[in-house]
C-alpha cells in the first residue's frame, strides 16, 4: 500500500515538473555532467534541495543576516525588492514572469552575483542545478 | 562679441539648473537601473566612472560583476558622457552624494525624511525627485513621499 502511495506521488510530481527550455536545458546538461565528475553518485537535481538552499540564512559581506528570499520573498510568484536600494524585483517564478529563466547568459550571471552575496563564494554546478529545479517548478 | 561667447561658453560649462541629459543606452539602463536609480552620467566625473567600473565584483558591499564586452561598453558610454562643472566638481569618490554641490542642495532634508521606508537612501533619487528619470532634478518636482512639495 505504501509502495502504491510512494509510487503515485512520484508520478505526481514527475507530472507536474516543469520543462526547461532548449538553451536552459543544454545548460542544465552542462551542470548535470559537472556534479557527476565531482560526485559519480549523482543521480539528479532535486527541487527541495533548492528550496533549502534558496531558503538557507547566511551572513552577508555587510555583516548583516541574508538569505536569497531576502530579496526575492518566499513566494517566488510575488515580487521582491532590493535590500540595499528598495529597486522593486519582479517575480522568478516562470509560471509568474515569463521572462525567466529563458537566457542562459541572465541566469549565469545572477547566479554568479548572487550566490557572492549570499554565501559568499560561487555556487557549485549540484547547488546551482538544485536552485534552477526549484525555480521552474514554482 | 569673443567675450560674450566666452561668457556663454562658460556660463554653459558650469550650468546645471537642476537637468541633465538623460539615459539614452540601453545596456547601462539594463545592467545598472535593475537593480538602483539609473544615475545620469553626468552626475560623476570621468575618474569616479572609471573607479565603480573598476570594480564592480565589490559594488558597495554587492556583486555587480559584467562580462568583459558590457563592462567596456558601459564604461565607453560612461566616461564619453561623464560630468563636470559644479556637479562634479572636487568630487573622485565612488559616490554622487560626496559631491559638495549635492551635500550643499540636500543640507535641509531631514534624516527622517530619507530614513523612511518609501525612500530608503538618499541615493535613490526617483524616491523625490519625480522627474529624475528623465534627468530633471527641478526644485518644482520634487515631492517628498508623506511630506509633501519641498517648495
Amino acid at each position: 500500500m505504501k509502495k502504491t502511495v510512494c509510487f503515485i506521488l512520484l508520478t505526481l510530481t514527475l507530472l507536474n515538473a516543469k520543462e526547461f527550455n532548449a538553451p536552459m536545458k543544454t545548460y542544465m546538461d552542462t551542470l548535470s555532467a559537472e556534479a557527476k565528475a565531482t560526485n559519480p553518485s549523482f543521480t539528479g537535481f532535486d527541487a527541495l534541495r533548492g528550496k533549502a538552499i534558496f531558503e538557507s540564512v547566511h551572513v552577508s559581506k555587510k555583516g548583516k543576516e541574508i538569505s536569497c528570499t531576502t530579496c526575492h520573498s518566499t513566494n517566488l510568484k510575488n515580487c521582491g525588492q532590493n535590500i540595499n536600494t528598495n529597486k522593486p524585483i519582479l517575480a522568478l517564478a516562470p509560471s509568474a514572469n515569463a521572462a525567466r529563466l529563458t537566457d542562459v547568459a541572465e541566469v549565469e550571471k545572477w547566479l554568479r552575483r548572487n550566490f557572492n552575496d549570499v554565501f559568499a563564494r560561487e555556487g557549485s554546478a549540484l547547488e546551482k542545478g538544485d536552485v534552477l529545479t526549484y525555480i521552474i517548478n514554482q | 562679441m569673443k567675450k560674450i561667447l566666452l561668457i556663454t561658453a562658460l556660463g554653459l560649462s558650469f550650468a546645471f539648473a537642476g537637468s541633465v541629459a538623460p539615459v539614452n543606452n540601453a545596456l547601462y539602463q539594463k545592467e545598472c537601473a535593475s537593480c538602483h536609480f539609473g544615475y545620469q552620467p553626468a552626475l560623476l566625473s570621468k575618474a569616479s566612472w572609471e573607479k565603480v567600473m573598476g570594480n564592480l565584483s565589490d559594488h558597495f558591499g554587492t556583486d555587480a560583476s559584467l562580462g568583459k564586452a558590457e563592462s567596456e561598453q558601459i564604461l565607453s558610454y560612461l566616461v564619453t558622457n561623464a560630468g563636470s562643472g559644479k556637479i562634479t566638481a572636487n568630487n573622485t569618490d565612488m559616490q554622487i552624494t560626496k559631491s559638495s554641490y549635492f551635500i550643499r542642495k540636500h543640507r535641509e532634508v531631514s534624516p527622517k525624511m530619507i530614513a523612511q521606508k518609501e525612500v530608503g537612501s538618499i541615493a535613490n533619487c526617483i524616491a523625490c525627485h519625480t522627474t529624475a528619470d528623465k534627468g530633471s532634478y527641478s526644485e518644482r518636482a520634487i515631492v517628498i513621499p508623506n511630506y509633501g512639495r519641498w517648495e
